[in-house]
């Protein structure tokens, strides 16, 4: 199967697509963007960068972007371009999937390094939710990574935007459409975060850990397993793998082993302080300060110290 | 008597540790109906022990397990160290009797219990994990007392003719039904351990070893921080097993934490040519049960039987640490006991009295009353100071030679012993004890 | 209705070992039904109950993955059957060949109206699986579900999306992938336990199934551990935890964090 130099992104119906420029771009001799969605995305694709747009056409009323999956893996297949590069979102992976379905190519999830060794993709990942990083050449076919999609891309010459026939469309359609009210937290712009793990014994004890972290000034998380397998924290407050990923100044992990899953949320904290009653906790290797101890002492004290030191 | 409902199973077992599977195991080879019901989600995934299995008793019932099941290796080396901050006495037997037929070996619970668990499996044994029993289903017994005849958990309820309660040290079962108070410090003691893992040819040269042959390290003195108790340190194939066992009483007038002294014995100086370059990995601590004899207290009943460590069954004999052998012994005991009440249509604690008559005639009781005396002989605090001391300081009367005049080893003795807060007198009683007792 | 609970049997990474040069050893951890898939167990269920439909459970692997307590785990949470396709031939396969041979299976089964899937396997993560299979099956497929019931012939799909929630018809099979916690999933007791035992299960020959022969598209080049960064890792005196308090107020002020 032999693939072309070209270096595709598909676009789902989104035209944040920085992310995927951006990894795309080094892997090919040219750049084509694959649009499924509004033709307002298929413009701004047109107008980012690329050297081609190629677009399915206007979906109609309530036609939404997934129903477009065996158009894009039809049309790439066709290409079969040397490296493909969608969004990893939960409309990106349905695309990503036809693709993956059509070359019989994996998907590469999670990236942190896309480069060209002669005219082969290398991609560098983290595996297993997080434990190990793999380098890995894709040898033969099509490469088709998944990574976060960006901001908006604008300002350069659009070029033309081709519209294509994407035949047979699958039978979705999208009925209604209820707005949720955000619960108003904003993790990704907070100075200090207190995380909270499974170390917490009762919902009643989180009145302990808001107290820390309104002495610190912060925002209060959690680890996963706190937000999902007892829902005692919102889940738009978990900090991980599959949650959130945050940058503060300053994250104090109370009860928190440090798992992967976790840690991988929460590593670009300039500052790291962790509570654990388990001196082995993994999290203490990834500490910049750690007290071994029980929550219910420590985090009163803290706070108290905390409080002290900020009036 | 209204004739009860009939029972979902002839037996259910609590418990999937040795102690349960084996008992289930004999059951179900013996033609009877048996679940075996483990609250963690794969039997051993809640367990731990320090990691010998004196095994001559489970080959009774698997022959030549030790070729088949999961063991790490067979101890032919046993090493007691009496250690002080700076020297170490030690006492090193090793022999190739030991080896062959096998007697010790190390076993990690992880993997060797999902292997008897399976084994019980192949024999038929209904296993079910992932359930915690709540409560025993009690009906009035003959006597007035309650006559168990199931298990509930969560909303669930199972019957049967016979419960076992292989439950652990903590035994619920035994203790919703009165057979077990909260046992008094002195009785218990809480082990801490972790498994660290080395390279199979590091190992191998540091306790020098061949092929799957192991080395069990009794090590007591200064790695307790004087409080009573000892550690531990196994060979497993490709990694060792290292803890500490204290005496909680002591522990909790010593006012430091088992992790404390756990953490003091990781880098103790002694320990650091064992150690270097080991990596921990798990790390854990359970309770052990030292009561000895005077422990055990009922272990039959209208309808239940109690086996293993929720029967008090463990040896800290002082040279050796006993719990799954006695564990599987009393299984033993205990699975034909009841099959033997089943067939005579009488599960009263009378019917099932066999159990204990089999322990009694066995190795079990009658090595636990041999040890008897083996708890109150390690409270006495001598072992855990100044003997090392004392010994040290013969043996470098012996092997530091500076200049000054040599003495015969009499001498050295008594020089030694004159500097040492032991008296002769209380070496004489200690020592006097201490070979009646262990 | 025919409804399949595609789920996983795998290991926690937690419990795999990770050596300095980066090389995951898995050998010492134990595989269990994936921590997110649960909660498609229970949407099945749910769904099922709401329209006499029947739920099948789906799951491919290595062979290991067959063991009676692992059929148990599978049929104990309101399955009516299990099909299971256990091969070492599929051991470190990767997700699209993992959809493949779901999808061969998919068919296998037959008159399957649609399958249900959790958010994400615990041991990779990348939620992509469920996707791709949607794809081999030439189905529709939608993530982030909250909930589905049947309406006539078609499946109406509740879905999250940013800022909202969206009601999707399908008009014909599709693939769901559940959110984490689109359910409580109940927890079998052992009525249900007991009950598996009696339900059966089928398990499929993997090169009598309709699925093309893997191609070998990826080759390692290196591995490594994660670069955990350069972290101070003081620890503070818990013996005197006020004084480590007010060690730790000070460092934090110090740098400006605090």
């Amino acid at each position: 199967m032999n693939v072309s130099s070209q270096a595709w992104v598909v676009v789902a119906d989104d035209a944040t697509i920085g992310g995927l420029l951006g990894a795309a771009r080094p892997l090919g001799t040219s750049l084509v963007a694959l649009v499924a969605g509004r033709r307002e995305v298929a413009e701004a694709a047109a107008a980012a960068g690329v050297d081609r747009v190629v677009w399915l056409g206007e979906p109609a009323d309530g036609v939404p972007v997934e129903a477009y999956g065996p158009a894009v893996g039809r049309v790439v297949a066709e290409a079969a371009p040397r490296v493909v590069v969608g969004p990893a979102t939960d409309s990106g992976r349905v695309l990503l999937g036809a693709v993956a379905a059509a070359t019989g190519a994996v998907v590469l999830a999670g990236a942190s390094e896309l480069s060209l060794d002669g005219d082969k993709v290398v991609v560098e990942r983290a595996v297993g939710g997080g434990i190990a990083l793999r380098r890995d050449r894709v040898v033969a076919g099509t490469a088709v990574v998944a990574v976060a999609p960006g901001g908006t891309v604008a300002g350069a010459a659009p070029v033309a935007v081709e519209e294509v026939d994407p035949g047979p469309l699958l039978a979705l359609r999208v009925t209604d459409r209820r707005v949720t009210p955000r619960v108003g937290v904003d993790l990704g712009s907070a100075k200090t975060v207190v995380g909270v793990g499974r170390g917490l014994k009762a919902r009643e004890d989180l009145a302990l850990i808001e107290d820390l972290a309104a002495a610190a000034g912060g925002e209060l998380a959690c680890s996963r397993p706190l937000a999902e397998g007892v829902d005692w924290v919102g889940k738009e407050r978990y900090l991980g793998i599959s949650g959130q990923t945050i940058t503060p100044d300053l994250y104090v992990a109370v009860g928190i082993s440090g798992q992967i899953q976790h840690m991988v949320g929460v590593r670009e904290a300039t500052t790291i302080v962790a509570v654990n009653s388990d001196p082995h906790a993994p999290i203490f290797r990834e500490c910049d300060y750690g007290i071994v101890g029980d929550l219910y002492t420590v985090v009163p004290l803290l706070a108290e110290a905390f409080r002290a030191a900020r009036s | 008597m209204t004739e009860a409902v009939e029972p979902d199973f002839d037996v259910i077992v609590v418990g999937a540790g040795p102690a349960g599977s084996v008992a289930a195991y004999r059951l179900a080879q013996q033609g009877l109906s048996v679940v075996l019901i483990e609250r963690g989600e794969a039997p051993g995934s809640k367990n731990l022990s320090g990691g010998v299995l004196y095994g001559r008793v489970l080959d009774q019932v698997f022959p030549g397990f030790a070729d088949e099941a999961p063991v790490e290796r067979r101890i032919t080396r046993h090493v007691t160290t009496f250690l002080t901050p700076d020297s170490a006495v030690s006492l090193d037997f090793r022999s190739d009797r030991l080896a062959e037929p096998v007697n010790a070996v190390t076993v990690l619970r992880a993997r060797f219990d999902p292997w008897l668990a399976s084994k019980a499996e192949e024999a038929g044994v209904f296993l079910m994990a992932g359930v915690r029993v709540d409560a025993l289903l009690t009906e009035p017994g003959p006597d007035g007392s309650p006559r168990v005849v199931g298990v509930r958990a969560g909303e669930d309820e199972l019957r049967a003719r016979v419960v076992v309660a292989a439950d652990g040290v903590n035994s619920f079962l035994a203790r919703d039904l009165g057979l077990r108070r909260t046992e008094p410090t002195n009785h218990l003691a809480v082990g801490v351990k972790t498994v660290l893992r080395l390279p199979r040819a590091v190992i191998e040269d540091r306790f020098g070893l061949t092929g799957g042959e192991g080395a069990a390290h009794a090590i007591v003195g200064d790695c307790t921080l004087g409080i009573g108790g000892g550690a531990f340190l196994y060979t497993n194939t490709e990694s060792l097993s290292l803890g500490v066992v204290l005496r909680l009483d002591d522990l909790v007038r010593s006012g430091r934490t088992a992790i404390e002294v756990f953490e003091h014995l990781l880098e103790h100086p002694g320990l650091a040519p064992y150690l270097r370059d080991a990596q921990v990995t798990e790390y854990g601590s359970h309770l052990v049960a030292e009561g000895g004899a005077a422990m055990v207290g009922t272990i039959a009943t209208h309808g239940m039987v109690v086996v293993g460590e929720a029967a008090g069954l463990t040896i800290n004999s002082g040279l050796t640490v006993r719990g799954m052998d006695l564990a599987i012994g009393s299984a033993i005991a205990a699975a034909d006991a009841i099959v033997e009440a089943v067939a005579a249509g009488d599960v009263t604690a009378s019917g099932l009295a066999g159990y204990r008559r089999r322990l009694e005639a066995g190795f079990v009781l009658r090595d636990m009353a041999t040890y008897g005396r083996a708890p109150k002989f390690l409270e006495r605090t001598g072992m855990y100071g100044a003997y090392g001391e004392l010994a040290a300081d013969v043996f470098h009367g012996v092997f530091g030679l500076d200049t000054t005049p040599r003495r015969h080893l009499l001498g050295v003795a008594r020089r030694a012993l004159k500097e040492s807060p032991v008296t002769v007198r209380q070496l004489i009683s200690d020592g006097w004890a201490g070979v009646r007792a262990l | 209705m025919k409804i399949v609970v595609a789920y996983k049997w795998a290991a926690n990474p937690q419990d795999a070992e990770v050596g300095p040069d980066g090389t995951v050893d898995w050998s010492r951890a134990k595989g269990a039904v994936s921590e997110y898939d649960p909660v498609a167990f229970e949407l099945a269920r749910v769904l099922a109950d709401t329209c006499a439909g029947e739920v099948v459970g789906l799951t491919v692997g290595a062979a290991a993955i067959d063991t009676p307590l692992a059929r148990k785990a599978a049929l104990s949470r309101g399955l009516d059957s299990l099909v299971m396709v256990a091969d070492d031939a599929l051991r470190g396969a990767d997700g699209t060949r993992i959809a493949a041979v779901l999808a061969g299976a998919v068919r296998a089964i037959g008159d399957v109206d649609v399958v249900v899937a959790g958010e994400s396997s615990v041991d990779v993560g990348d939620r992509q699986v469920a996707m791709t299979l949607a794809a081999q099956l030439g189905w529709a497929g939608l993530n982030a579900v909250r909930a589905v019931t049947a309406d006539g012939g078609s499946l109406v799909v509740e879905r999250e999306v940013a800022g909202g929630v969206e009601t999707v018809v399908a008009g014909g099979p599709v693939v769901l992938a559940a959110t984490a916690d689109a359910a409580l999933p109940r927890v079998p007791g052992m009525k249900e336990i007991l009950g598996a035992a009696k339900k059966p299960t089928q398990v499929l020959d993997l090169a009598a199934l309709d699925v093309p022969a893997p191609a070998d598209t990826i080759a390692p080049v290196s591995t490594a551990r994660p670069d955990t960064g350069n972290r101070q890792g003081v620890m503070l005196d818990a013996a005197d935890l006020p004084a480590a308090a007010a060690q730790l107020t000070a460092a934090l002020r110090q740098s400006g964090v605090l």
